[in-house]
């Protein structure tokens, strides 16, 4: 659609108090003389069947741009979508009559700005049109664990072709490993075998799952919908190559490295194991010592055994309570006159387990203390003893034993993809051996990087490094309650106890998840549209690389790796990858990037459109730039509750803080704004923005504009960086009202009257 | 620094404490509301809740020397409102029990005493060797030079085959020997007490032992601390029924037992009473009262089953002796006025019998709660209420503590003496009108 045929109409809603609150009248008369439009009309009641009838009729007309001045466009969705026609919706209930005096001038200022601004929009902005390629719908399951089986069958139930890759030779994981589980069905009180056979003849009969053991992957070339897979068989030693279009990986745990564990006599004393090696010792169907072989009758089981430690594993593994209460059970099960003792930080049985606990605990052999461990000392003939203080039974206490089993936690088995190119680059660096200060950094990080040579899983053929970035815990899970599975890299998500320590049923009910947000992923990329959190966005940025000047930053910055880039530096796009952030669109100093419907020049435009007073007296003019995703959200909720904020500020939604574009800032100062406000979703370890790291990027970019304010002899105050949460609507009024207030003490915008 | 505690699992103590009345110790999971919502339990002494561990751990070193035990009162008020339904309160009975099962002398007849298999044998052995005084008496009459045909002035024989020197000499002779029994525990459990204060808390005395025993017999006879139970305040009411009762009919007894010798009695005080005499109709009142009190407690007990108290044998032989004993009483009384002879002599031996039960036995029965809990509730006077703060070790001074027993011991013998006694005297006042 070429803007030359683009045909603006205006609807102004009147219902939800618009009409009272206003003066529509002046509003039809603001946009008839200052915007470019071909009508204005306002309508009592526009989300009524006759509202809608009417816009209809206007697009009948040959309407094709629709400016709907009305409620938040978090409401009434589907009433104002029309096939073919942009839409652009002003926000005159929530943002403006619910939150400010009725009838007043500025009330009615804002509202003609904010149609002023709407117009702008949709002058400049267009129609997205779907990337179209050709998308495969294979999904791709990494483990053959009770997750990636679980995955696998998920996937083919829904009727998706499966390729399930294993490491090992035959499916089934840990599951393998275990006889006996703790119950997973009421009354939860009784240990139970594993029944890995069916499972695996289940796999083997499913007509849409390829399963390849003892595989490895050695390139994942592409793009979600065009993943080129090559593996490589032990068997045969032959390569395999085929197409996947999403991928779930659930490589799973191994037990955190008991070495490191000497405090606790693991190393050093022989009958010291962990929960992993009890589990083989219990199978064989007698406890004994691996010291001389004889019987194990009084055995210690130590919980968190590095677990809940920052030294060590900071978190819980979720299992390893429940693990040695099956232990326990399982050593009396084998011999009535043995006893178990649980020493423990907390036990920590959920749900309907604390039934488990609860039989543990009714074994008279079985004793639970909470404590510390201090030590664990081996006397003649290999005995233990530990030593516990801070326990109920006295302060320091010792618990005599012929066997120590150490509750170890779960460590991912992941590869940290961002570390592995880093060290890649200094190998590099290294090899090219040119003198200066760069190889003497790129030498320390090949030694200290050097335990991530040789890790990769995925071997993704990505710029960013081969395998998913990982985050907190060296897990590569979002941490995130809203977006489960997803992982920084689109198209693959991890489940299972890669995502975080679950146990079996989680793992179970983690790949269901996960399996579902892979063939998600394929369906929209088949349409050309996003995935979460934009879903089924059309629009993708295009990268005018004419003017590209390869400094690398869209590539460096883009959270899912989207961008590859070409040996000179320039960016290779590969858009099913793309989430849509416009994160790139923020990084770029040429302003290259730009979506069909968000663009630099479209938020210039708006920004340009605002009616700037010129005397500041009682009339300065504040910029928000808000992130669509939770400050946008809250605002509506502060009108929905009917708190009042200043007049003096318009608000922009843009799709991520991180995709704010330096040069918007510059546009606002130069164009007399007297004050820049930004708000975003939390950063940090627990962070809840929507695109990972847009909060903390404009972090670091809030740094550079400090710096182009000092340029300017402007006041550092002038331009502000807030993140909150969706739920914090009267925290966003209270930042607004006081910001507006800071920027009146400062004083007007020197830039206003030039 | 203390050295560390060793702990080794007993799993027959264990074993005990969840067969006889604690078989919910191993649920608690030591969140400590039972310790929060006890009216006893003090900030040093946070029973029940360290107990609850020890018992789970089957510590039995440990809570075989824990005086806090026997503070509880088991008004069940922990139980109540425990989240895991753990029992505290049960399980300190268990644990209770278990204290006069190990403390006793001899052992042997504390676990024949606790075994119901025993009780018909137990019964019969008073049946037996009051035969046996029955039939030798004369025999025993020329070897104690007692006259057999003088009638006795003060004393009227109830019935005279089995005269009052008899019963005297039967009765003092094997309460003796019971009395050497509690004077053996007290001193076991005082000692076990001491020790594992010394090993572990290295406590100076908050108190002396003699102002201990004033403060412990306050609280006793006040039930102060009995009273401060809130879910279950009808026990320490009927306990009290019970208790003074047990003291009426105790200082009767003695009174007409000592008339000859103690100056206390006066001139007006003429055995047998006639049944309007002030002292005959306190003593009736008395055993009255007794009777109601157990009969209220066993109602107690039976009516709230599975809710309330967990019965033991332990439990129930005590309570039911304790109301035979008031019940053969008034049985014989009753008799005597509608003269049924010879059934109230049958009913005589019958109380002779549990009397005997309960006075000789009285060590190794529930009934030593008596002994055990005084003595237990002396000693946190004496070491401190706050379980015995970690200072400095002081050697306390030997004799004192020996003196102490040896006070505490008499106290508590002359009230179990008194009991028997005075159950048989009722009887020989009726014989008398």
């Amino acid at each position: 659609m070429d803007s030359a045929e683009k045909k603006v109409a205006v609807w102004i809603c009147e219902g939800c108090e618009i009409g009272a609150a206003l003066d529509i009248d002046a509003l039809e008369e603001v946009v008839a003389d200052d915007c470019d439009t071909d009508s204005c009309q306002s309508h009592p009641f526009l989300c009524s069947d006759e509202g809608v009838e009417a816009i209809k009729k206007g697009i009948e007309d040959g309407a094709n741009a629709l400016v709907i001045a009305a409620c938040s466009p978090r409401f009434q969705v589907d009433t104002f979508m029309f096939d073919g026609c942009l839409t652009d919706r002003v926000n005159l209930r929530e943002h403006v009559v619910w939150s400010h005096e009725p009838n007043d001038e500025d009330t009615q200022m804002l509202a003609a700005d904010y149609l002023r601004m709407g117009c702008a929009r949709a002058n400049k902005a267009e129609i997205p049109e779907p990337f179209e390629a050709e998308i495969d719908k294979t999904i791709m399951v990494v483990g053959g664990g009770q997750s990636g089986m679980t995955a696998a069958l998920e996937a083919a139930t829904a009727g998706y072709e499966v390729m399930l890759v294993e490491k090992q030779e035959q499916l089934g994981g840990w599951l393998t490993n275990f006889a006996k589980t703790f119950p997973k069905k009421p009354p939860y009180r009784d240990l139970q075998p594993v029944d890995l056979e069916s499972r695996i003849a289940e796999i083997e009969q499913n007509d849409r799952i390829t399963v390849y053991t003892g595989a490895t992957i050695e390139k994942i070339d592409g793009q979600p919908g065009q993943f080129d897979v090559s593996i490589k068989t032990n068997g045969n030693g032959a390569g395999t190559q085929f197409r996947a279009g999403a991928i779930v990986q659930a490589t799973g745990w191994k037990p955190y490295d008991a070495t490191r564990l000497g405090h606790l006599g693991y190393g050093s004393c022989a009958n010291v194991i962990t929960n992993v090696q009890m589990e083989e010792l219990a199978a064989s169907g007698q406890i004994i010592r691996p010291s001389d072989g004889k019987p194990a009758q009084k055995i210690v089981f130590i919980q968190c055994a590095g677990s809940r430690d920052e030294e060590h594993l900071p978190y819980c593994s979720a299992v390893c309570c429940r693990v040695s209460l099956k232990q326990a059970l399982w050593v009396r099960e084998l011999d009535p006159d043995a006893q178990a003792f649980v020493l423990y930080k907390d036990v920590r049985a959920p749900g309907q387990y604390e039934d488990f606990y609860r039989r543990a605990q009714e074994d008279p052999g079985i004793f639970f203390t909470k404590g510390e461990v201090v030590s664990v000392q081996e006397g003649s003939n290999n005995d233990l003893v530990v030593d516990v203080e801070d326990t109920l039974i006295d302060k320091h206490i010792q618990v005599e034993a012929d066997l120590v089993v150490l509750a170890t936690g779960m460590v991912p088995v992941a590869a940290d993809g961002e570390a592995i190119r880093q060290f890649r680059d200094a190998q590099g660096v290294v090899a090219k051996g040119e003198e200066g200060v760069q190889l003497e950094a790129a030498k320390e990080t090949v030694v200290n990087l050097a335990e991530h040579e040789g890790t990769e899983i995925l071997n993704l053929g990505y710029r960013q490094g081969p395998d998913l970035p990982v985050l907190s815990y060296e897990f590569p899970d979002s941490h995130f309650i809203c977006f489960p599975y997803e992982t920084r890299r689109t198209g693959i998500y991890a489940a299972g106890c890669l995502r975080a320590p679950n146990d079996f049923d989680a793992c179970r009910e983690d790949a269901e998840g996960a399996a579902l947000k892979a063939i998600q992923s394929v369906e929209l990329a088949s349409r050309g549209g996003a995935v979460h959190p934009r879903w089924e966005d059309r629009s993708y940025p295009d990268f005018f690389l004419q003017r590209c000047t390869q400094c690398k930053r869209c590539t460096e910055e883009c959270p899912f790796g989207t961008l590859d880039e070409d040996e000179k530096g320039t960016p290779e796009p590969n858009i099913t990858r793309c989430r849509r952030c416009g994160i790139c669109l923020g990084a770029c100093p040429e302003r290259i990037v730009s979506f069909k419907d968000y663009s630099v020049e479209i938020v210039s435009s708006m920004i340009k459109a605002v009616d700037i007073p010129d005397e500041f007296e009682e009339k300065p003019r504040l910029l928000g730039l808000i992130c669509e995703n939770d400050a946008y959200p809250a605002l509506d909720l502060a009108g929905l509750n009917r708190l009042q904020h200043s007049a003096f500020i318009r608000f922009i939604p843009v799709r991520c803080l991180g995709s704010v574009n330096v040069v918007w800032i510059a546009d606002a100062l130069a164009s007399g704004y007297d004050g820049i406000l930004l708000v975003g979703c939390k950063s940090g370890d627990d962070y809840q923005c929507h695109f990972i790291r847009g909060s903390e990027l404009m972090g670091t970019r809030g740094a550079n504009i400090q710096e182009k304010l000092k340029q300017l002899a402007l006041e550092d105050e002038r331009v502000r960086i807030e993140q909150l949460s969706i739920s914090e609507p009267e925290r966003l009024v209270e930042i607004i009202n006081e910001f507006a207030e800071e920027i009146d003490d400062i004083g007007m915008n020197p830039f206003k009257d030039l | 620094m203390p050295q560390p505690y060793v702990v080794r699992p007993d799993s027959a103590f264990l074993g005990r404490i969840l067969d006889e009345g604690g078989e919910d110790a191993k649920k608690c999971f030591q969140c400590a509301t039972c310790s929060v919502v006890c009216e006893l339990s003090e900030g040093g002494r946070p029973f029940p809740r360290r107990e609850m561990l020890w018992a789970q751990w089957g510590l039995k070193d440990r809570l075989i020397a824990d005086p806090n035990v026997w503070l509880c009162h088991q008004c069940n008020d922990c139980s109540t409102h425990c989240p895991r339904g753990a029992r505290p309160g049960d399980v300190l009975a268990a644990i209770r029990r278990e204290h006069v099962l190990h403390y006793a002398f001899p052992s042997f007849l504390a676990r024949w005493v606790n075994q119901p298999k025993y009780l018909l044998f137990l019964l019969l052995i008073p049946a037996l060797l009051l035969g046996l005084a029955f039939v030798s008496k004369d025999q025993l009459a020329g070897a104690l030079g007692i006259s057999t045909t003088t009638p006795d002035t003060i004393i009227y024989a109830y019935w005279s085959q089995l005269p009052q020197w008899l019963l005297i000499a039967f009765f003092v002779m094997f309460t003796g020997l019971a009395f050497l029994g509690v004077l053996a525990g007290v001193v076991r459990f005082w000692r076990a007490m001491k020790a594992a204060d010394a090993l572990n808390r290295f406590s100076t005395p908050d108190k002396g032992i003699f102002p201990s025993i004033v403060a412990a017999l306050k609280s006793i006879f006040t039930h102060e601390q009995f009273n401060k139970c809130t879910t279950d305040r009808a026990r320490a009411t009927y306990h009290m029924l019970a208790f003074y009762s047990f003291i009426v009919l105790f200082v009767v007894s003695l009174w007409v037992m000592t008339a000859g010798i103690n100056p206390l009695v006066g001139e007006g005080f003429a055995y047998p009473f006639s049944f309007w005499n002030p002292w005959r109709m306190v003593a009736n009142l008395g055993g009255a009262v007794l009777l109601v009190a157990c009969a209220l407690m066993i109602r107690e007990r039976l009516k709230r089953g599975e809710e309330g108290l967990k019965n033991t044998f332990f439990d129930w032989g005590f309570v039911w002796l304790l109301l035979l004993v008031a019940a053969t009483g008034f049985a014989v009384e009753a008799m005597h006025y509608m003269r049924f002879v010879p059934q109230r002599y049958v009913a005589y031996l019958v109380h002779l019998v549990v009397a005997f039960a309960l006075l000789v036995y009285l060590p190794y029965s529930k009934f030593a709660h008596l002994i055990y809990r005084t003595t237990a509730m002396v000693y946190v006077e004496h070491a401190g209420k706050n379980g015995g703060a970690p200072v400095v070790a002081v050697a306390e001074p030997q004799p004192e503590e020996s003196v102490e027993i040896g006070e505490q011991q008499d106290e508590t013998e002359g009230q179990q003496g008194d009991t028997e006694d005075q159950q048989s005297d009722t009887e020989d006042t009726h014989e008398a009108q």
